[in-house]
């Protein structure tokens, strides 16, 4: 009797449905990707009935995800997966609160053919091995009013920052008071990077600062030349946005994520965007923006951390990428997506489809590495500020104040 | 106050600094209740009048997420205020507010009460050196101390608990000082004949004491309810994962913007809706409020 | 004279209802200052495993760096100009609402809505409203551009204004100054938005003051020869004011040192640190950039500060106020 008891329980344990698993993720900018989510998560539930996920608080921004991370790291309640700003995944990967996904990805079939892609995979990987997987990028694009344009007679859109100076001067004369925004003040010393990217050159090198040769310095002589010679206003960037969007800019450099709610909020001019414009020439590399997928989870349950796996690789998919491009300005770094889901998508975006084709200057954005990452990041951007403001007028000067601090808030001797 | 001779120009000209001084002062409300009604472009080229044009708009959540767009069109009024409350769960925030600062003031009140009285009625040794604490604890700012008691709450577990939103404010340096000012102003005479009547000074304290308190109280409890209602710091460090937990003004969270500028819309009708139980608690309470600061005498 | 009570029996007592409130200052507030003094020696950041000690680098970087001076600067700018104009502006208030004879309640109740409103909000309302362009205040100003309304605000009625120079005609040709990007004036801009929201505080506690200073003593101030306005407030009003004004300006002065909200949602610090007040420092440093022991440094040197202040300001003011 006993045995067929047993058996019977047996029986009933094997036929069940597979208890459901539960995982937190935590990811920034509600705004802009609580849509997102949403619309994939109708997708993973078909796929995956068996893993609840609850969505923690959201980050206000980058940085905020970052320094949530590290007080719940400290305080012991870690989410399994957490997105986290492309230049803010090193400091996670320092202090070990970062998983590696080698593991995960040892066990996967076709990882490659899925779309992950070695430049792809390489924004996330550190020591080499992979710590992430990117979830949704973002490149520099200069957006322009044409009706701006039109009305001051600029037939031609911009490729060098000799040529956007040169554009500046006929908006003027054409009446526009307000020429051009130029991104400076975005998180992370991102437009920095990318003028140095544009020369193929890393902010950071071997751990110290690299911007003291002739790179560091045409990039600062760029700043100032566009500041200067546009006379381009100290405007908060949230400032610029709306100015751009009443229809009261006519060039601005920003990047990418914002295309979704410019054209959501614009007057009623014509917007289009371009390539980033280059120095001597189209740039040779511009830093990624945008976020990417963490593992930090601390739990030893390996259904859990499966379960966590599956989302990861679900939202970085052709689905969670389509999700990513229809809903917002950032660009899926998937690219099996690209290529195949999306190509109809961006015909008919032509907007969006300019991020898309800068794709092959992918570069990482770079962390500083350290406790003082941030602080340098500042230091940057005050001196970045100087240059607006007019405070800052030697170039040559400044060079060497900088690389002077900053090296000072690097950790020595790596 | 101002008797005798004054001119008859001078009651209008007071009420004309009076009413452009209004003007100033309530621009900014002004501005967050027209932009509650209006759409994302008229807030952006700021049209519309006051109460915004209210032509239908495009809900671009709606569309983003596959519906066709003519099924996604709402008035800006609807849209903001309904976003509000289903972007982030505004009602259980509301409740929480009214949850952590009843319970904050409450133990503030216990906690504050016995201790005013002592500094104010009773003579023991190192009365002027507590007090003098009191007076110390009053500069220190909770930016400061923040991550620290982040810490030590850790140690115990208790983030992200409701604990973590009252504990940190049970301890109110400003209302011991406060209700001392009063005290000082309560006759010894009512005291000493309770203590003739053989009361125990803790039933003083809440038997004779709180009751001529009141006005006082009440004046503590406005500016406490206030504070803790409108912080945005604490709540924002000690709650991390769970959203049900948060505060009126995390709903603000929900529309600040990141890299592409807020939604302004659903966030000022959000800011409306936080504000609105303070201003009636405050039209309630008033005439009580102004009497309890006088009382604390301020002589 | 009566006889007092038994005194053991009143001293135990007060031990016991000081005690909890003792407790919980010491834990909630001494403990973690402690904590931060003992860090401020450190190069702590959350997430290190170990603290190591670095002596007074900390303390030596803010006496040698200039964004440290310039906050310095920052604070001392606002509370200097935010303590007595919330003051000043708030015993006008009082005064001329105590003295109109109608609408008193409904000026009393608008001027206290600053005080009430959540200041995120607020800040981010006033952001918005100070746009350079699509802000209504600059959006207003330039409307009047070409109006008569310029005609007067570029002051050229006065003979010696060159109407065509005045800061008016040059905003409408080139675009109005930016109240926060504009390093000369981003912290006035601030310094106002604190007073706009501090001085209804100082109103209702001068009301309160106002409603206590008794009629006898101006009547007898009349018999004594005071007739105007001004000999009246000079010599009763003032001096009766006195005690408020002690505690008026003990927490105005407090809280302004205390400022932060308005610099994290608008200026962050800048334009070049000319908004860079030592609260918001202490925020920058020990959590937006997980520089914990820096942080505690800055808060070492903050507490220091207004502890010597408010210390020195008792001293002074106290001796000069009158006690009924």
């Amino acid at each position: 009797m006993k045995r067929i008891l047993s058996m019977a329980a047996g029986a009933v344990l094997m036929t069940s449905p597979a208890l459901a698993v539960d995982i937190e993720v935590g990811y920034p900018y509600s705004h802009l990707f609580d849509v997102t989510y949403e619309k994939i998560m109708k997708d993973f539930k078909k796929a995956h009935p068996d893993i609840n996920v609850k969505f923690r608080a959201t980050y206000e921004h980058y940085e905020d995800g970052t320094n949530t991370i590290l007080r719940e790291a400290v305080s012991g309640n870690l989410p399994d997966v957490t997105m986290q700003g492309l230049n803010r995944q090193q400091i996670l990967v320092e202090k070990g609160i970062a998983k590696s996904l080698e593991p995960f990805i040892a066990k996967e079939a076709d990882f490659e053919k899925d779309g992950y892609h070695k430049a792809m995979l390489s924004l996330s990987t550190f020591d080499n091995k992979v710590y992430g997987l990117p979830f949704s990028v973002s490149l520099p694009v200069g957006y322009y009013n044409m009706e701006l344009m039109k009305k001051a007679g600029v037939t031609k859109l911009p490729t060098t920052w000799k040529e956007v100076i040169a554009t500046c001067k006929t908006l003027r004369a054409g009446g526009v008071q307000n020429p051009v925004f130029w991104g400076w003040n975005i998180t992370g010393n991102w437009f920095v990077q990318a003028l140095l990217w544009s020369q193929d050159t890393p902010i950071v090198k071997n751990g110290k600062a690299n911007f003291d040769g002739p790179a560091g310095r045409v990039a600062l002589e760029t700043m100032k030349s566009i500041f200067r010679g546009c006379g381009m206003k100290n405007l908060s960037w949230k400032d610029a946005l709306a100015s751009f969007s009443a229809g009261q800019v006519a060039m601005m450099f920003w990047s990418t994520s914002a295309l979704g709610a410019i054209e959501r909020a614009k007057g009623d001019f014509e917007l289009r965007t371009s390539e980033f414009p280059g120095i001597d020439g189209p740039p040779k590399g511009l830093p990624a923006g945008g976020n990417a997928a963490l593992l930090v989870s601390t739990s030893k349950d390996p259904a859990r951390l499966d379960a966590a796996w599956k989302f990861l690789k679900f939202i970085t998919s052709g689905v969670g990428a389509a999700a990513v491009a229809e809903t917002t300005g950032y660009m899926p770094p998937n690219k099996a997506a690209n290529e195949i889901i999306l190509a109809d998508f961006y015909k008919r975006n032509p907007n969006k489809e300019t991020a898309v084709r800068q794709l092959p200057l992918l570069r990482d954005w770079l962390a500083y590495p350290g406790d003082k990452g941030l602080a340098v990041t500042q230091v940057i951007y005050d001196a970045i500020e100087g240059i607006v403001v007019g405070d800052k007028d030697d170039m040559k000067e400044l060079q060497q104040e900088l690389v002077e601090e900053v090296n000072d808030l690097l950790p020595k001797g790596s | 106050m101002t008797g005798g001779r004054s001119s008859p120009f001078a009651e209008p000209i007071k009420h004309a600094i009076l009413i452009l001084g209004a003007l100033v002062v309530i621009l900014p409300f002004y501005v967050m209740v027209s932009y509650s009604f209006k759409s994302p472009r008229e807030i952006e080229t700021n049209t519309g009048g006051f109460f915004g044009a209210q032509q239908e708009m495009v809900n671009e959540y709606c569309v983003k997420l596959g519906n066709p767009r003519e099924a996604c069109l709402e008035t800006p009024v609807a849209f903001n205020y309904s976003e509000a409350f289903k972007k982030a769960p505004l009602l259980r925030y509301l409740l929480n507010g009214v949850v952590v600062t009843a319970s904050i003031f409450l133990i503030q009140v216990i906690i504050a009460l016995p201790c005013a009285y002592a500094l104010s009625k009773l003579r023991f040794w190192g009365r002027d050196f507590v007090f003098a604490l009191v007076l110390f604890c009053l500069l220190i700012p909770v930016h400061a101390i923040a991550l620290p008691i982040y810490i030590m709450l850790a140690k115990v577990g208790l983030t992200n608990s409701y604990a973590a939103l009252v504990i940190p404010w049970t301890i109110s340096v400003f209302g011991i000082f406060l209700m001392r000012q009063f005290f000082m102003t309560v006759p010894d005479d009512l005291i000493d004949a309770a203590r003739m009547d053989g009361m125990t000074e803790f039933s003083i304290i809440w038997k004779v004491m709180l009751p001529t308190a009141i006005p006082a109280l009440l004046a503590f409890a406005i500016f406490s309810v206030v504070a803790h209602w409108n912080d945005y710091f604490w709540p924002r460090i000690a709650i991390t994962g769970n959203r049900d937990l948060y505060t009126p003004p995390l709903g603000l969270r929900e529309f600040k913007g990141g890299a592409d500028g807020s939604i302004w819309g659903p966030m000022m009708a959000t800011a409306t809706i936080i504000v609105t139980p303070l201003i009636v608690a405050f039209l309630l309470a008033q005439t009580r409020f102004i009497e309890g600061i006088t009382l604390t005498g301020m002589k | 004279m009566t006889a007092r009570a038994p005194t053991h029996r009143t001293h135990r007592a007060g031990y016991w209802f000081v005690a909890p409130a003792i407790v919980l200052m010491v834990v909630i507030l001494i403990v973690p200052i402690l904590i931060a003094a003992l860090l401020s020696f450190t190069d702590y950041s959350l997430g290190n495993p170990e603290i190591s000690w670095v002596g007074f680098e900390n303390y030596d970087r803010m006496v040698n760096r200039s964004t440290y001076t310039r906050m310095i600067t920052a604070t001392a700018t606002y509370v200097l100009v935010v303590v007595p104009a919330s003051i000043l502006l708030g015993l006008g208030a009082a005064l001329l609402i105590n003295s109109v004879k109608r609408f008193n309640d409904l000026y009393k109740t608008i001027y206290f809505l600053p005080v009430m409103a959540a200041l995120l909000a607020m800040a981010i309302v006033w952001e918005f409203s100070l746009h350079p362009s699509l802000g209504i205040v600059n959006k207003t100003l330039a409307s009047g551009c070409g109006t008569a309304a310029e005609s007067v605000l570029s002051f050229g009625w006065l003979p010696w204004v060159d109407a065509q120079a005045s800061w008016y005609a040059r905003g409408c040709e080139r675009g109005f100054p930016l109240c926060f990007g504009n390093k000369d004036y981003a912290i006035w801009t601030i310094c106002f938005i604190g007073i706009w929201q501090a001085f209804g505080f100082n109103m209702v506690l001068y009301l309160a003051g106002l409603t206590s200073v008794s009629r006898e003593l101006y009547h007898a101030a009349e018999i004594d020869g005071a007739t105007s306005a001004w000999d009246r407030f000079r010599l009763v009003t003032w001096p009766m004011l006195g005690p408020t004004t002690v505690f008026v300006v003990t927490i105005t002065t407090i809280r302004s040192f205390q400022v932060f909200d308005t610099v994290e949602a608008i200026t962050l610090g800048g334009p070049s640190k000319s908004t860079f007040v030592m609260m918001y420092a202490i925020y920058e440093k020990a959590i937006q950039q997980n520089l914990i022991g820096m942080g505690s440094a800055i808060t070492v040197v903050f507490l220091t500060f207004v502890l010597l202040l408010t210390l020195g300001q008792r001293y002074l003011v106290e001796r000069r106020v009158h006690y009924s």
